[in-house]
């Protein structure tokens, strides 16, 4: 079984409002899947359709090889699903909610609640009720994964949370996937998936406009590059950073017989690092490429074009 | 696994509130009844229930009060208990699952290893539960007064009008659980239950006027339930099938409405 989930042809529409206007993704098995797009783009709709919370109106769903309407609860069992907006109620403490939901779910590991509230830093024995939002967030977190599922499809996971929590969130997803679990996972910001996620799609008005790999988008992606020379005239410096291929925007600034040029630079960046190696440095930033960015400019064209 | 679990959270985590109202309940109880012997047995409340319009006290059920069978059935069972056993359980019945699905908590629950059908049909048991504990509770502390404030209730009407007594509460209850259910809202459910209690008691009150509209109390689930005031004349059991077999029917419904349906759209 290759793809963990398939979608073919998805639409759904609210009365005569269509939110999905066919959508198609796989999802490899054991991979990490980002969807991303703004708000109201659908990523939510799909998720529920994957776990048959919300019917399609037409298109074809695989969820771990079982049409998710037919599955029932022995597929669902399978699942670890955190919900986007995440609402917990009761005058019960955190360990009484997850003992029910755990009651409902497959079985966890003795032991394997307690290791993930500690690793999140919650306390199970306070009402919830009185948990602030991230920390109903990291609740929700530990309902999801605690039964070790093949499958986990979390909306939005790390709103609520701070970065700290955030990190160890990403350790989570990287060992479960080291586990074999997929993860299906959105977000509304490219920068959180990119740490986690092998594959990106990108979902804008119902409909997937791209599937990216991280890596792909990486190397397609701009960076910024800005170091200081001596020893050489400004201009001689720009002619040789224009030589290397990819370059762009340079920008100069001469002063006390040092020059500090800026650019960007897309693609491979050996010939970069060869060119810089010839120069007599005193200072360098390579920064990290923006894949924020790279999509924007990737997908702003109209979505005909995109396709 | 545990057996019934959504059962047994509906239930058990609601115990606070299931307390409150077994409390509101002994207290209404400890209010009117011990009043009987120098209230509604004595013969100047007597001439001053006579004084009063004769529409008015039927509309209260107010003209058997001169008997402690009548007494307990016009101010417990049709009048304070009713409404506090209609509120419990229309209150418990609309959150069942349209109060759910609004909070946003059914999404979760229904993306676990749980059928819809499941769903509703515990959660429903949990509300039967409560409402036949609430009776319970009722029907002890009136059988505990009896004697003290010399009632002179018989065991079996009893018994036969708290049957009825819990059946038509439920009858409010399942109504407010079948529209929580199908609209996904809450207020529809409490409006469905709430509607289902005050028309019922307001058909009985105007039916109980003329011959003119008679009719009324045939569409009146408080008029099958107290019609023959079953604490002073034992239980219409027809009457209570009725009831009970509403309420089931209104569970069917409530599963298979919910199990067609898009949740949290």
């Amino acid at each position: 079984m290759a793809a963990a989930i398939s979608a073919k042809s998805l639409t759904k529409e609210f009365g005569r409002r269509e939110v999905l206007h066919g959508v198609d993704f796989e999802v490899e098995a054991g991979s990490v899947f980002g969807v991303i797009g703004p708000n109201g783009a659908g990523k939510t709709t799909t998720m529920r359709c994957l776990l048959d919370i919300i019917r399609p109106t037409s298109g074809t769903i695989r969820v771990l090889g079982t049409d998710p309407r037919a599955g029932g609860p022995e597929l669902r069992r399978r699942i670890g699903y955190l919900p986007g907006e995440l609402f917990l109620a009761g005058r019960v403490t955190g360990r009484t909610l997850l003992a029910h939901y755990e009651a409902i779910s497959g079985p966890v590991p003795p032991g394997r609640v307690d290791q993930l509230a500690e690793r999140l830093g919650l306390d199970l024995t306070r009402h919830i009720r009185k948990l602030s939002k991230g920390n109903k967030q990291k609740l929700g977190l530990v309902q999801a994964f605690m039964h070790q599922p093949e499958l986990l499809v979390l909306d939005e996971p790390t709103s609520g949370l701070d970065p700290l929590v955030q990190q160890e969130f990403h350790a989570m997803v990287r060992e479960a996937k080291h586990r074999g679990q997929t993860i299906f996972l959105s977000s509304h910001v490219l920068s959180e998936v990119q740490q986690t996620a092998d594959t990106v799609a990108i979902l804008r008005d119902g409909r997937i406009i791209a599937v990216e790999s991280v890596s792909g988008l990486r190397e397609g992606a701009v960076r910024r590059v800005r170091f200081t020379t001596s020893g050489i005239a400004a201009h001689d410096a720009v002619a040789r950073l224009t030589g290397v291929p990819g370059v762009g925007h340079v920008e100069v600034l001469e002063a006390d017989g040092t020059a500090t040029l800026s650019a960007t630079i897309g693609g491979d960046i050996q010939p970069l690092v060869r060119m810089l190696a010839s120069l007599r440095l005193t200072d360098l930033v390579l920064e990290e490429p923006d894949l924020e960015e790279a999509v924007l400019t990737m997908y702003a064209a109209p979505q005909e074009e995109a396709r | 696994m545990t057996a019934l679990p959504l059962f047994r959270r509906a239930f058990f985590d609601t115990w606070r509130s299931t307390l409150g109202w077994a409390l509101g309940l002994a207290a209404a109880i400890f209010l009117y009844l011990p009043l009987y012997p120098s209230i509604g047995g004595s013969a100047q409340m007597q001439d001053m229930i006579d004084a009063l319009p004769p529409e008015m006290t039927k509309a209260l059920n107010y003209d058997q009060i001169a008997t402690g069978p009548g007494y307990t059935q016009a101010t417990l069972f049709g009048l304070l208990g009713f409404l506090l056993m209609t509120i419990a359980s229309v209150s418990w019945g609309a959150a069942a699952v349209g109060g759910d699905e609004e909070s946003g908590q059914l999404e979760l629950t229904l993306a676990h290893g749980v059928r819809r059908v499941q769903v509703v049909l515990e959660r429903a048991l949990a509300l039967l539960l409560r409402v036949v504990l609430l009776a319970a509770v009722v029907c002890v502390l009136v059988w505990l007064l009896n004697g003290p404030a010399q009632l002179g209730i018989e065991l079996g009407n009893l018994l036969g009008a708290t049957v009825l007594f819990a059946g038509l509460a439920l009858l409010s209850g399942t109504a407010a659980l079948c529209v929580g259910a199908v609209t996904g809202r809450r207020t529809y459910g409490l409006a469905a239950g709430a509607a289902v209690a005050v028309l019922g008691y307001v058909f009985n009150a105007v039916g109980r006027q003329s011959k003119d509209v008679e009719w009324l109390l045939d569409v009146s689930p408080y008029h099958w339930a107290y019609g023959n005031s079953p604490v002073a004349n034992g239980a219409d059991w027809p009457a209570a099938a009725w009831l009970w077999g509403i309420s089931a029917a209104l569970v069917v419904l409530a599963a298979v409405a919910l199990e067609r349906r898009d949740v949290g759209a």
